[in-house]
This record gives structure tokens, C-alpha cells and sequence, in this order.
């Protein structure tokens, strides 16, 4: 659903008093038939707040535009760490990488690349019986 | 629009030192494009100042909050909400907006975090530079859109003084260009270089603000009641 930031309560008559007086042009009208339908552009509004100043009714919400949710942009496929499932990239991000690097990133977080690094260059530096309790 | 910049973290530490309640208020207008008053600004600041070593007395704890701009006296009434136990308001908005927190919210003192600093635009990413002084009396249609009272070290109306440099840049400062050489070459693209003929007097500086704090009135505007 697509709801508006800008809402007026039920004190709202149509008198038109935000339209006329919003310096952005953000506000504008329909009449059709037996209606009357207030507009609202959301990417013109500077929400300077002149629309709820003016209005003699009382009818604005204006804090709705002050207080927002967030809307989704996109939604994009993660790729996590294989052994402790923490977030490190998207896959298109990753797809991208390969091509640029010439090599797949790591499906590794940088603690378990780091400690996994150091298990490696154990394993090389000591005697194998060393090794199996430092794994531990 | 109006550009400011971050006071130093010692300066603010020392100037909420003696509060407990601190609320600091970021402001959603210039200094949010201008990265020092935002609301990423205003988290970043309480974490500094949160972990600030050197208080003399007891640390500050800090709230946060921001609005959209706080240099309207009734959006800040209406829609900041200040908790009750606040002892001082500290502000990352302009002067015009950190005065108006102070008349909002009065007797809470409220605090500048900011320098406001001038009127500008940004060159490249991350770099603001001076284009008005907002001097009541604009010329620039006779200047090819370049403001000499800002832009000209000594805000000469009638051309260059002797000191422009051979590479065109500034005698007061040899990184900056010299703001009637930037004049004189987009007048000449323009063909309008007969506009460099006329003598302009000694200005009024009155409309500069030489005549005491300056007001605009707006006329045809109404009111609600109650607001």
C-alpha cells in the first residue's frame, strides 16, 4: 500500500488554504464528478511547514512528515559466513568482485579468515602432536 | 546555504561540563548537507563526548534528538519534545537556530556545537566555499553571477586592485582566485565587458545590516489561530 506521508485529519473541508499557499508546489487538486481529492508530490515538499500553519482548520498531520517510517528500496541476497552465519556481502556484490578481482571473495567473516589464517601458519610452525591441542 | 563547522570536542566538553541532563539536537536543514549538524553528526557526537576522558567534575549523560529545521520558532514547540530533566540543550544548528532553541526552551541553556561560518556552496565533494556576504543589495547581475563583496578579499565593487597574481589568483591569499579575474573572463564570454565601464559608487551599507539586525516581512501571509 502505498501511504502518504502528508495526512490530514477528519477536520479537513477542502477549503484548498494549504494548496494555495505551499511555496514548493507540492500540493495540488482534483475535482471530478462529486469529489474532491487533495494531492500531495512528496518529492516536491521541503516540509517547511507553511501547509499547517495555514490551514484553519487544524486539519494537518503535519508530524507525519517529520517522523517517517522507512520504505523498502530492494531486497538482495546475502551471502554469510560459512561457519558463524554473520552477514558479510551481498551476492550481486560478490558476482561484481569476481569480475574486478579476477578472484571469489571469501565466504568467510574477517574473524574466522583471521583465525583460520593463524590455525594455518600453526600448523606449519608446529610438531604434529602441538598442533591437536591448540585446536582445542 | 548556511555552512558551519564542528567546534572543537575539547571547547564543548568544557561547555556542558557543569550539566548532568544533556540533550543534543541535531538539525535536519544546512548543516545536515553540510555534514556538521545532522543527525549522523549528532550520534557521533554523543559517542565522543560519551567517552570524553577529561570532564572535570561528573560526566555528562547524553540524549539525542533532531528536527527537521530548528530555526522555526513553532516547529521546534510543536514537535521537539525536550525530556523534563534536562539541564542544557546542546545545539548542532546555526546561530539562528540555536537562538531559537534558546527562546523555545527558555531558561534550559542551550549550547553551540558549531561554528556557523558563512553562506556558500561546495566546490567538490567535501570542500564548502564563501559566495555571499548576504548583503541586502545584489549585484550579481552585473558581475556574470560572482559575487565580489564575498568572493573579493577586499570586496571591491569596481574591478581588480593591483595585487591579482600572474596565474589570476589572489595577492591576500595565492590559493585563492582572484574574484574580478573570474568576472572579467566569463563577462568577455559573454560580451559584456562594457558592463566593467560603469563606476559604481561607495555603497549604502544600511541593507548589510550597518543599520542594526535586519528584518524581512513577508506580507499576505496568514495565521492559523493557536499556532
Amino acid at each position: 500500500m502505498n501511504m502518504s506521508y502528508f495526512q490530514v485529519n477528519s477536520r479537513c473541508n477542502g477549503c484548498l488554504a494549504c494548496v494555495e499557499n505551499c511555496p514548493a508546489c507540492a500540493l495540488a487538486y482534483e475535482d471530478s464528478g462529486s469529489t474532491r481529492k487533495l494531492l500531495h508530490n512528496m518529492t516536491l515538499c521541503a516540509r517547511c511547514g507553511q501547509c499547517w500553519r495555514v490551514c484553519p482548520q487544524d486539519a494537518i498531520e503535519f508530524r507525519n512528515l517529520l517522523e517517517g517510517g522507512w520504505d523498502p528500496v530492494v531486497t538482495l541476497e546475502l551471502v554469510r559466513c560459512k561457519v558463524c552465519g554473520e552477514p558479510i556481502y551481498t551476492k550481486p556484490f560478490g558476482e561484481q568482485a569476481i569480475e574486478k578481482l579476477d578472484e571469489a571473495l571469501s565466504d568467510l567473516c574477517l574473524r574466522h579468515r583471521q583465525r583460520i589464517s593463524a590455525l594455518s601458519w600453526l600448523k606449519l610452525a608446529l610438531p604434529k602432536g602441538r598442533m591437536k591441542r591448540t585446536e582445542k | 546555504m548556511i555552512v558551519g563547522g564542528r567546534k572543537p570536542l575539547e571547547e564543548i566538553a568544557a561547555s556542558i561540563e557543569n550539566y548532568r541532563h544533556v540533550l543534543i539536537v541535531g538539525c535536519g536543514g544546512c548543516v545536515t548537507v553540510c555534514l556538521s549538524g545532522g543527525e549522523k553528526e549528532v550520534r557521533t557526537l554523543a559517542r565522543e563526548l560519551s567517552h570524553f576522558p577529561k570532564y572535570r567534575g561528573f560526566s555528562p549523560s547524553f540524549k539525542t534528538a533532531a528536527i527537521e529545521r530548528q530555526c522555526e520558532f513553532d516547529l521546534v514547540k510543536n514537535f521537539l519534545e525536550v525530556p523534563t530533566n534536562t539541564d542544557a540543550i546542546l545545539s548542532l544548528a546555526c546561530g539562528a537556530g540555536v537562538q531559537i532553541l534558546a527562546d523555545v526552551f527558555e531558561p534550559i541553556p542551550v549550547v553551540p556545537a558549531l561554528n556557523t561560518t558563512f553562506l556558500g556552496a561546495a566546490d567538490e565533494p567535501g570542500v564548502w566555499r564563501e559566495k555571499c556576504r548576504g548583503c541586502g543589495d545584489c549585484i550579481l547581475v552585473y558581475t556574470a553571477g560572482i559575487c565580489p563583496i564575498a568572493r573579493c578579499a577586499k570586496s571591491l565593487l569596481n574591478g581588480p586592485c593591483g595585487g591579482t597574481q600572474g596565474d589570476g589568483n589572489c595577492e591576500v591569499d595565492p590559493e585563492l582566485p582572484c574574484a574580478w579575474t573570474l568576472i572579467f573572463n566569463r563577462l568577455k564570454k559573454q560580451n559584456k565587458l562594457h558592463l566593467l565601464e560603469k563606476i559604481r559608487p561607495p555603497r549604502d551599507w544600511r541593507p548589510a545590516g550597518a543599520n542594526g539586525p535586519r528584518l524581512r516581512r513577508r506580507p499576505g501571509l496568514g495565521q492559523s489561530p493557536g499556532k
